[in-house]
């Protein structure tokens, strides 16, 4: 008994100072078991977004209050995750800023700002999701399509990978994800004729490792998906940031739509990979799956939302399945080990697919291609989700997630391709006879039946944090924080922020006591409850 | 027909079609996606005014609109066209006017319709430059804004088209008491009103018993009003054109924010 009671204690004491010590690949692996940092993107390699902390719970939330801000003195969508690790919090803001704050009094430790040309045209701002670490560095997308890598203690420049030339409408905005040695990162820009990849760069030195294509050429596998040369200028940005599976040793990122955006009768064909999940070796970037879940797409529908990773009983057998919110307005789960389709639900209104098949391709109902007289569609352009992230609490076995109730006219005309330069195939416009809506909804996420849900006024464009507290936190789109009941559903407490929620809370604790953090506006908002 | 002819002309043989042709078939596309919502599908005007038998803007003129759009009025900036884009836009916008029938003149006497406008109890919502309400729209540059055929509708049946920020709502508090006004603000937790005594109202979505938001206009339509009474009206409306700030300017110099 002395033995074992000693075996705890060094076992914990070796914990303790492998989580005060710089962050390893083992680290990253075993993020959950670190429920103090927030040491990834999406908290941990799976994406659940869900932290055993319960210091804030269905009891106390409603005292919960606001413990310092921090002002970046910037406009615009604030889309940053900042990630914690040993009571240190960097994230960034958008232009290229990085910084590094004390995570429990918000003072700053270090700010970089990335120089970067003149003239950067992204379709949606230069924002930025945030930072990747490892070790004694911390790496960063910038918005001309680099990938840097900072000193974590200083936030100088260490070295700065060119991804593609911005001049061609290649842009970044994701956060970088760190797997093994590699840093992996994807480029935005399926707006502007790009050809989309995800690359991998040597972690200490900066050289590419990999590149794997979302396109495949002519001749190779899947290239004969595309009328003539259109592969050429496809599309396939991959402006989000991937999940992983260790074991599987499989990285699972959402590739875009295809380009031109609204125009599709240059583009005939399934337009591979596309608005599709891809498995990919970490180690090499090979293919080892793909499953596309809207074929030839001509609604901006893309499959960037978060590839979540659930080992659940499917149809009473274990399973390593792979679940997605998409864009389309179905929830899909895939086995994740070989690319197989096992369901598919409609979570949101849509008019455009009476069903999908028993391989997971859409039925489609009648003509639903954009046209030059404008057509109308549901969900709309952004999608009944996009980057907002879910999550899953495995204590109550739900999934949480924001659902966008919005349609759209879609208009449609022949684009002329200019380096650089917007290749939409004409317009959107949001059908305004109907205000949009939002909804907070918790399903089961092998049956997508809903448990509950909460009605916004407006369509949200923020993600989800679940505790262990029994509480999941999420915002809207007129600037409230909110906390819920996770099994019930119950609006536990809000504040509004001032401003339209645009990412994801996290939650940490420094020196024990728990901080739930929601960028908003220009300011990163720390909360917690009042010390006793 | 003929349009989606033409459309499927440029893809097959885009070359084969004379240049100026092609030119005006990309202006329609992008009239027909980004302007015809407000200006109509022939540019005759709806939400938004004539623009095709009205007086001729200069190219760099309507370049400038389009791209900033006006401030104090409903017409966004465009600020994402390319330059060429703009020409066939505007290449567009020349064609419509070539091929536009009958120039739209008011019929009435302007100075009838002012007094049918004081008459009629107008300015009770409406304002013109420093006179009347700031309940309903400001009608200083009104004129200028609408086509002819939109203000005879909006005053035979104002309920055709209410833009957004004249929606009505009724609010029925736990007493009983209804408030009707016009939404100012909203989001999922609170709404704020205007109320015709151009006072602001703010409620707690869960602390009133209903609300409602109006289906119609809170302006009464003019069904019945003379044809001659309409028309003076509309004449004495179409020539409001006053700066598109005024209100905005009057505001401010009476310290209204």
């Amino acid at each position: 008994m002395k033995r074992l009671l000693t075996g705890l204690i060094f076992m914990a004491a070796a914990l303790a100072q492998d989580a005060s010590g710089p962050v390893t690949a083992a680290r990253l692996t075993n993020a959950l078991k670190e429920p103090q940092n927030w040491l990834t993107y999406w908290g941990d390699y799976s994406a659940i977004r869900h932290r055993d902390i319960k210091q804030i719970n269905t009891a106390n939330v409603k005292d919960l209050r606001l413990d310092w801000i921090f002002q970046t003195g910037q406009r615009g969508a604030f889309e940053t995750v900042p990630l914690v690790v040993n009571g240190v919090m960097y994230l960034t803001g958008g232009e290229g800023l990085a910084y590094a704050l004390d995570a429990k009094s918000g003072r700053q430790l270090w700010e970089y700002k990335y120089s970067m040309p003149q003239g950067i045209k992204l379709c949606c701002g230069t924002v930025n999701r945030g930072l990747a670490l490892l070790g004694d560095r911390v790496f960063m997308a910038t918005p001309d399509a680099h990938v840097i890598a900072l000193d974590i203690h200083t936030g100088k420049l260490v070295w700065d990978a060119e991804m593609a030339d911005y001049k061609q409408g290649y842009g970044a905005t994701l956060a970088p994800i760190v797997v093994k040695d590699k840093v992996l990162a994807g480029v935005s820009g399926g707006e502007f004729g790009i050809r989309g990849f995800v690359d991998a760069f040597d972690a200490a030195t900066g050289r590419r490792a990999w590149r794997f294509y979302t396109i495949p050429a002519k001749g190779e596998p899947g290239g004969d998906s595309w009328l003539a040369e259109s592969w050429k200028r496809g599309g396939g940005a991959t402006w989000m940031t991937g999940t992983y599976d260790p074991k599987l040793n499989l990285v699972y990122w959402g590739v875009g739509n295809p380009g031109p955006d609204l125009y599709g009768k240059e583009r005939i064909g399934d337009n591979l990979y596309t608005s599709s999940l891809i498995a990919l070796n970490a180690d090499t970037g090979t293919l080892k799956w793909h499953f596309q879940f809207t074929p030839h797409d001509t609604h901006d529908w893309d499959a960037n939302e978060t590839p979540m990773l659930l080992d659940l009983p499917w149809k009473g057998k274990p399973r390593k399945l792979v679940v997605q919110t998409n864009r389309n307005g179905f929830y899909y789960i895939l086995d994740r080990e070989t690319g197989e389709f096992l369901q598919a639900t409609a979570f949101s209104r849509q008019n455009w697919a009476k069903g999908i098949d028993p391989k997971g391709r859409p039925i489609l109902n009648g003509e639903i291609e954009p046209s030059p007289e404008g057509r109308s569609m549901c969900p709309g352009l952004a999608g009944s989700a996009n980057w907002m992230a879910p999550s899953y609490n495995p204590d109550t076995g739900l999934f949480y997630f924001p659902v966008r109730e919005q349609c759209d006219v879609f208009f449609s005309s022949p684009p002329v391709y200019i380096e650089g330069k917007p290749y939409w195939g004409s317009v959107f416009r949001g059908v305004t006879e109907e205000k949009e809506w939002g909804l907070l909804k918790a399903i089961d996420p092998l049956t997508g039946v809903t448990k509950w849900e909460f009605k916004y006024y407006k369509a949200p464009w923020a993600g989800t944090l679940s505790t262990s507290g029994g509480l999941v936190f999420s915002g809207d789109e007129d600037g409230y924080l909110m906390a819920f009941d996770a099994r019930s559903g119950k609006l536990l407490w809000r504040i509004n922020t001032g401003n339209r929620l645009v990412t994801a809370p996290i939650t940490y604790l420094v020196e024990g006591r728990q901080y739930i953090t929601m960028p908003s506006g220009g300011a990163v908002l720390t909360f917690a409850l009042p010390e006793k | 027909m003929k349009t989606l002819f033409l459309v499927v002309l440029c893809i097959l043989v885009p070359r084969a079609l004379p240049a100026q042709t092609s030119t005006i078939e990309q202006g329609r596309a992008i009239y027909r996606s980004n302007c015809a919502f407000c200006h109509g599908l022939t540019g005759l005007g709806g939400r938004g005014p004539d623009l095709v038998t009205g007086e001729r803007k200069q190219d760099s003129e309507i370049k400038q609109i389009v791209r900033n759009g006006i401030p104090g009025s409903t017409m966004p900036a465009f600020a994402s066209f390319e330059e060429d884009e703009l020409n066939r836009l505007i290449a567009f916008l020349h064609h419509l006017a070539g091929s536009a029938i009958a120039t739209q003149k008011p019929s009435g006497d302007p100075r009838l319709g002012r007094v049918m406008y004081e008459k009629s109890g107008c300015s009770g919502c409406h304002r013109i430059g420093r006179e009347g309400s700031t309940y309903g729209p400001d009608l200083t540059r009104i004129g200028a804004a609408r086509s002819l055929h939109y203000l005879q509708e909006s005053i035979t049946d104002p309920s055709n088209d209410v833009p957004q920020q004249f929606e009505g709502v009724t609010v029925i508090n736990r007493d009983g008491k209804k408030i009707t006004g016009l939404r100012v603000n909203e989001d999922t937790f609170s709404i704020q009103l205007r109320t015709p005594s151009q006072e602001f109202a703010s409620f707690d979505k869960g602390k009133i018993k209903e609300y409602r938001p109006e289906k119609n206009s809170l302006m009464p339509a003019y069904k019945s009003m003379s044809k001659t009474d309409l028309d003076n009206l509309i004449a004495y409306l179409s020539g409001l054109k006053g700066s598109a700030d005024a209100g905005a300017k009057v505001k401010q110099s009476e310290g209204i924010r």
